[in-house]
């Protein structure tokens, strides 16, 4: 009885050997295809080329419209009814015609140098604001200047998408403006 | 006393081997968590860095058009050099640009060939496989150098909606 009990003993240790083998086979192969960055991609679509479009029954409220001008000023929104400034300057609206017109959010250094230097926290609180008056609206035009890098275009397109401060449906950030159409840019 | 002798000789064959099991089950779970499993994959060197963005789509398959620092890739081949000029407005400092004598007005002549090619060939394609889910949707994937000034991705859409890709997704990286 005794004999056998210490039979079971010694046979206990597995042998490892084989999966000790396809793991070391594994580990290369899937090193080798890891993913260590995670890819994503922004949606954009031509405004003028392509099939056309079915034309859409007249809306009770006329479309926004909502352009954001990038130049090396800062960021410009525009509506369809003028340049949208600070709400401070609301009743003033209208009447700044003549000469260069400022930047609704400026940088925080003028000319703009870096991607760094502009205002996207003030720029997706602004839109947020405009969201509230136009809720079923979708649409932003971006006009860049010739001379603002990609960064710039694409971290813009991020502050128009979404508002992490806020919370939307489903408890996921507030979604504000997700189509974005690039249009051809000042010059 | 000749029992005992032998027993420890049979137990010192034995390989400590657990530990290491431990491990690579560890870095197996791992890699396997962030496999590759999407189509799209980049290339990563210094002329090329893409932009990081919150975006969440996840990429799709289509053609890809790659605009580094230096040169322009349709689907991996190159198809054309990329220069600096002086920036006009600010003097001394270079900007990157598409050479004048590459382009017709905005467009990029050797680009829009290529392009039209491949749009041909994904029209023969969707065709053939005559299911909606192939066909030609004008999708086209742009991987661009996060520095790369708006006048060259201009005209890189400008010519990619010439040659009937209208449906543009720009790749970036995705911040967690």
């Amino acid at each position: 009885m005794a004999g056998k009990g210490r039979r079971t003993a010694e046979e206990a240790p597995l042998d490892l050997v084989p999966i000790m083998n396809l793991v070391t086979i594994l580990i290369p192969f899937l090193l080798m295809s890891a993913q260590f960055v995670t890819l994503a991609v922004i949606d954009s679509t031509l405004p003028a080329i392509g099939p056309p479009q079915e034309v859409q029954e007249e809306p009770d409220e006329p479309p926004l419209m909502l352009s954001i001008a990038v130049t090396d000023q800062g960021f410009t929104v525009l509506g369809d009814n003028g340049v949208v400034t600070g709400e401070a300057e609301e009743g003033a609206e209208g009447e700044e015609a003549e000469g260069d017109p400022e930047p609704t959010i400026p940088c925080a250094e003028r000319p703009c140098t870096s991607a760094e230097s502009y205002d996207y926290e003030e720029l997706t609180r602004m839109l947020s604001l405009i969201k509230d008056e136009y809720p079923d609206d979708q649409n932003v035009i971006l006009v860049p200047e010739g001379r603002i890098q990609y960064e710039v275009i694409v971290r813009t397109m991020d502050s128009t998408r979404e508002d992490k401060t806020q919370k939307g449906e489903d408890d996921s950030s507030r979604e504000l403006f997700p189509f974005v159409v690039i249009a051809g840019g000042a010059q | 006393m000749a029992l005992k002798k032998k027993k420890r000789v049979q137990k010192r064959e034995e390989l400590a081997i657990t530990s290491m099991m431990d491990m690579m089950t560890i870095i197996l779970v791992f890699l396997l968590k962030s496999y590759a499993s999407t189509e799209v994959t980049v290339t990563p060197s210094g002329d090329m860095q893409l932009p990081t963005s919150t975006a969440k789509k996840a990429p799709e398959l289509a053609v890809q058009l790659m605009v580094s620092k230096t040169e322009i890739l349709v689907d991996g081949v190159p198809v054309l050099n990329l220069t600096t000029v002086q920036d006009e407005e600010n003097p001394g400092q270079m900007m990157i640009a598409v050479p004048e004598d590459e382009k017709k007005g905005q467009m990029i002549t050797d680009l829009y060939d290529r392009l039209l090619d491949k749009a041909e060939q994904a029209k023969a394609l969707g065709e053939a496989s005559g299911s909606e889910q192939h066909a030609f949707k004008g999708r086209i994937l742009l991987q661009c150098d996060q520095t790369l000034p708006f006048t060259v991705i201009r005209e890189v859409m400008y010519t990619a909606g010439q040659a009937q890709f209208s449906e543009f997704k720009f790749v970036v990286y995705k911040t967690e």
